[in-house]
C-alpha cells in the first residue's frame, strides 16, 4: 500500500515535469497575450506611441461601426452553407474512402492533396480557374452552352465562390477524421442489425451517425472557428470585394491594426469575435450533446 | 535508470525554455553600444538602410548603397532587405529593439506615421547644406510634410497616363485620344465582342481606385476644404459614375471582371486583348520586354468635359527614424542620393523610375524619350492623394465597394454617392485621430 502511495506521487511529479514545457509555451503565447489583448482593447495603444486608458471607448464605437457588423453577417452567411456541406461532403467522401478496395489508398491521398498546399497559392490557382473569359471553369460550362458568371467579381457569385475553395482545401483533413472514426465503430453492431433486417439506410441512421458524434462534434466545432476566423482564402481571392460582400471580421481587425495602428481597437474587435466563437461552439455542444453516443 | 535519463532530460528542456525568454535584451543593448561608439573612433560610421524591395529592386538599391560607399570613406551603408517591412518596423519601435537609420518609405503613409514621431524632421540639415525644397516636386514634398516639418525627400513619383495599344488603334482608325469623349469614341471602335464573349475591351474600368483621378479631370476633389470630409456626393462625382456607365452600359467596352486574376504574361494589354488603360511608369519595363510583340504608346490622361486634367501622383521616398543612432550621417545618405543630380539620375537609369529630384529630368534620357515625356507631363499637373489617416480605409471600405455595386448595376448613381459619402465620413471621423 506504502510503496503503492509512493509510486503515484512519483508519477505525479513526473507528470507534472513533462507538462511544464508545454503548460509555459502555452502562457507565454497564448494565455499572456489573450490578457494582454483584452487590457488593449480598453485602451488606445497604436503600438508606437500611446497607450492610454480609454474605459469602453472601443466598444462603443464598434457598435455603432455599421462595417463590423456587415462583416459579421458576411461569415454567418459562409457560416451556414460552409460547415453543413463540409460535414456532408467530408463524410459522404470517408464512407466511400473507407471501403476496403484495391486503390482505395490512392484515392484518399488525391482527396487529401488539396490541404497540403498554402490557402494563398491554392486561391491564386483558382483566381486564375475561375476567370469569367480564360478560365477552366467557365470554359467547362461553355461546353454546355452555359455562359458562366464572373465568379469573383460578381455580388452573387463572389461569396459561394470562397464557400467552393474552402470547401475543396478543407474536406480532406476532415475525411481522414472522418475515416477513423468509422473504422473505430465496431463490426458486431452492423452484424446485429443485419440480422435483424435493419436496410443500408437504417444502419447509417442507427449506428454509424450517433457512433460518429463525437467525430462530428470535433470537426463542427472546428469548422465554426475556422469559419468565423475566414480570412486568407478572402483576401486573396476577392480582396473582400465586390461591394464589401466578402470582407470579413480577421480581415478588418489586420486592417485595423496593422494598418491604422488603432490596436486597441483592433482588439476590442478580436475580443467580440472570440465571444461570438465561444458562443457559437457552445450552442454546436448543446445540438451534439442531445443524444449520447449508443455503447 | 530510465527515470533518471528522463528526468535529466525534461529538465534540460525546462531550462532551455527559460533561458530562451531572458537574455535576449541585454544582447540587444550590447550590440547598441558597440556601434554608437564606431563614431568616436575613426572607423567609417555603419548605416543600416531597410527597404522592402528584393530581387532586381535590391540589386538597384545596391547599385546606390556601392556607389555612395566608394564616393567616400567615412560612411558604410548596408542595405537590409525586409520584406514584411512595416510589421518589423513597429516591433522593433515597440520592443525598443535596434532601428534602422534609414528606411524606404511608401509616402502616402507618411500622414499616419509622422503624428507618432517615430521619424526625425530633416529641415534643419535641408538649411545647413542649403538643400532647396523647390528642387522636388512639390506635391511630393507635401506628402512627406506633416505640421510644417519635413520628413523625408522623394526618390521615386510616379502618376498614371494613358497607355494605348498603337495596332489596335490604328487598325480602328483613331488617334491616342485627349478628352473623355475621344476615349469614348476611341474605346468603342476598338471594342470587339463574339456574341457574349468580350475579345478585344477598348478601355479598361477594372480599377475602381481611380475615381479620384476622374473626379480631377470631371473638375472635383475627393475631400472639402477642411480636409475632413468627403466631398464627391455632388455633379461632379454625378458626371465620373454617367462616363463609367455610359462605358460600361450603352458602348459596352468593358465587362467587369475582365482582368482579373490575370498576371504578367497573359496581361490584358500584353495579349492584344485591351486597347487602352491608366496605369503608371513602372509597367513601362515589363511592357517593352515584348518589343515588337507589343508596340504601344503613352499620353497625358484625356481631359474632362471642361477640359480639366488629372492624376494622383504617389512614389517613394527614404525617411530617418527618430531612433537612428546616426541621424547626422544617414542624411548625408540620402542628400548624396536623392538631391544630387548625377546620383538622382543614377538611379533612374538604373531603376527605371523617375526621381522626384527635377534637375535630373532635364537629361536626355528623360526629354527625347516618347515614352517618359508624356509622364513628365502628367506629373506637372498630379496631385497626391488627400493627407488624411483615415483617406485609404475610405477609399477601400466605403468608396471602392459602392462604386463596385454601381458597376454591377446593382445600385443607381445617386445612391453610390450618398452611400459611400456617408460611410466614408464615418470612416474618416473614425480615424482621424492619430496623435
Amino acid at each position: 500500500m506504502a510503496s503503492k502511495g509512493r509510486l503515484n506521487g512519483h508519477q505525479e511529479k513526473m507528470a507534472y515535469i513533462f507538462i511544464t514545457p508545454t503548460m509555459l509555451l502555452f502562457a507565454v503565447f497564448t494565455i499572456i497575450p489573450v490578457v494582454m489583448a483584452l487590457y488593449l482593447s480598453f485602451t488606445n495603444y497604436d503600438i508606437l506611441s500611446r497607450m492610454d486608458w480609454v474605459a469602453l471607448d472601443n466598444y462603443k464605437r464598434l457598435f455603432k461601426d455599421s462595417l463590423y457588423w456587415t462583416t459579421f453577417v458576411n461569415v454567418i452567411y459562409y457560416s451556414v452553407i460552409f460547415i453543413p456541406l463540409n460535414i456532408l461532403l467530408s463524410l459522404g467522401l470517408a464512407m466511400l474512402m473507407n471501403y476496403k478496395r484495391f486503390g482505395v489508398r490512392l484515392f484518399r491521398t488525391f482527396n487529401y492533396l488539396p490541404t497540403l498546399t498554402s490557402a494563398v497559392a491554392a486561391a491564386t490557382v483558382w483566381i486564375w480557374l475561375l476567370h469569367p473569359e480564360f478560365g477552366l471553369v467557365n470554359g467547362l460550362l461553355s461546353e454546355f452552352g452555359i455562359a458562366g458568371p464572373a465568379w469573383l467579381a460578381q455580388t452573387e457569385t463572389a461569396m459561394p465562390s470562397i464557400i467552393m475553395v474552402t470547401l475543396w482545401q478543407s474536406i480532406g483533413s476532415n475525411m481522414v477524421i472522418y475515416i477513423a472514426g468509422l473504422q473505430g465503430v465496431p463490426d458486431y453492431l452492423y452484424e446485429s442489425a443485419k440480422l435483424d433486417g435493419a436496410s443500408a439506410f437504417a444502419r447509417f441512421r442507427y449506428i454509424t451517425w450517433p457512433q460518429l458524434r463525437p467525430t462530428t462534434f470535433l470537426i463542427s466545432t472546428l469548422a465554426i472557428i475556422s469559419a468565423l476566423q475566414l480570412f486568407d482564402q478572402a483576401f486573396v481571392l476577392t480582396q473582400g470585394g465586390p461591394g464589401n460582400v466578402t470582407k470579413t471580421p480577421v480581415y478588418l481587425i489586420y486592417q485595423q491594426g496593422f494598418k491604422q495602428l488603432q490596436m486597441g481597437y483592433a482588439s476590442a474587435q478580436a475580443f467580440v469575435l472570440a465571444v461570438a466563437i465561444l458562443i457559437f461552439s457552445l450552442i454546436n455542444m448543446r445540438i451534439n450533446k442531445a443524444e449520447e453516443p449508443v455503447v | 535508470m530510465k527515470k533518471w535519463t528522463s528526468m535529466l532530460l525534461s529538465t534540460i528542456l525546462l531550462l532551455s525554455v527559460l533561458a530562451g525568454c531572458g537574455p535576449s535584451k541585454s544582447a540587444d543593448s550590447n550590440s547598441g553600444a558597440a556601434s554608437g561608439g564606431d563614431g568616436a573612433s575613426g572607423k567609417p560610421v555603419e548605416l543600416t538602410f531597410w527597404g522592402d524591395w528584393a530581387g532586381e529592386g535590391q540589386k538597384q538599391f545596391e547599385t546606390m548603397v556601392d556607389a555612395f560607399n566608394k564616393s567616400q570613406d567615412k560612411i558604410r551603408v548596408k542595405y537590409v532587405l525586409q520584406q514584411d517591412m512595416i510589421t518589423k518596423f513597429m516591433t522593433m519601435a515597440s520592443a525598443g529593439g535596434e532601428m534602422p537609420d534609414l528606411v524606404f518609405w511608401d509616402r502616402w503613409r507618411t500622414s499616419l506615421y509622422a503624428p507618432k514621431n517615430v521619424f526625425h524632421p530633416i529641415d534643419e540639415f535641408m538649411a545647413q547644406d542649403k538643400v532647396n525644397k523647390d528642387d522636388f516636386y512639390g506635391e511630393a514634398i507635401k506628402e512627406l510634410s506633416y505640421d510644417g516639418k519635413l520628413y523625408g525627400l522623394p526618390l521615386t513619383v510616379d502618376a498614371r497616363a494613358l497607355f494605348y495599344n498603337k495596332k489596335l488603334l490604328n487598325q480602328a482608325g483613331v488617334k491616342p485620344p485627349t478628352t473623355w469623349d475621344e476615349l469614348e469614341q476611341a474605346a468603342i471602335k476598338t471594342t470587339k465582342w463574339n456574341g457574349s464573349k468580350l475579345e478585344v475591351a477598348g478601355f479598361s474600368l477594372a480599377d475602381n481606385g481611380l475615381f479620384n483621378m476622374y473626379l480631377q479631370q470631371a473638375g472635383g476633389q475627393m475631400m472639402d476644404e477642411t480636409g475632413t470630409k468627403t466631398n464627391f456626393n455632388n455633379d461632379k462625382g454625378k458626371a465620373v459614375l454617367d462616363f463609367w456607365d455610359r462605358l460600361l452600359n450603352k458602348d459596352k467596352v468593358y465587362k467587369v471582371g475582365f482582368e482579373q486574376g490575370l498576371g504578367e504574361g497573359t496581361d490584358a494589354f500584353v495579349t492584344g486583348k485591351l486597347a487602352m488603360q491608366y496605369t503608371g511608369p513602372w509597367m513601362l519595363s515589363t511592357y517593352k520586354k515584348y518589343g515588337k510583340d507589343l508596340d504601344f504608346g503613352v499620353v497625358v490622361p484625356p481631359v474632362g468635359p471642361n477640359g480639366d486634367k488629372g492624376s494622383v501622383m504617389g512614389g517613394l521616398g527614404l525617411v530617418i527614424p527618430e531612433g537612428s543612432k546616426h541621424q547626422k550621417e544617414a542624411w548625408e545618405f540620402m542628400k548624396w542620393w536623392a538631391a544630387n543630380k548625377e546620383n538622382a539620375l543614377l538611379w533612374a537609369k538604373t531603376s527605371l523610375n523617375i526621381p522626384g529630384f527635377k534637375p535630373a529630368l532635364q537629361d536626355p534620357f528623360f526629354q527625347n524619350d516618347p515614352l517618359w515625356k508624356p509622364f513628365l507631363d502628367t506629373l506637372e499637373f498630379a496631385k497626391i492623394r488627400p493627407q488624411h489617416p483615415g483617406y485609404s480605409v475610405m477609399e477601400d471600405d466605403a468608396l471602392i465597394p459602392s462604386l463596385q455595386l454601381f458597376q454591377q448595376n446593382k445600385q443607381n448613381a445617386a445612391d453610390t454617392l450618398a452611400k459611400a459619402q456617408q460611410r466614408g465620413d464615418q470612416l474618416l471621423q473614425d480615424n482621424a485621430v492619430v496623435k
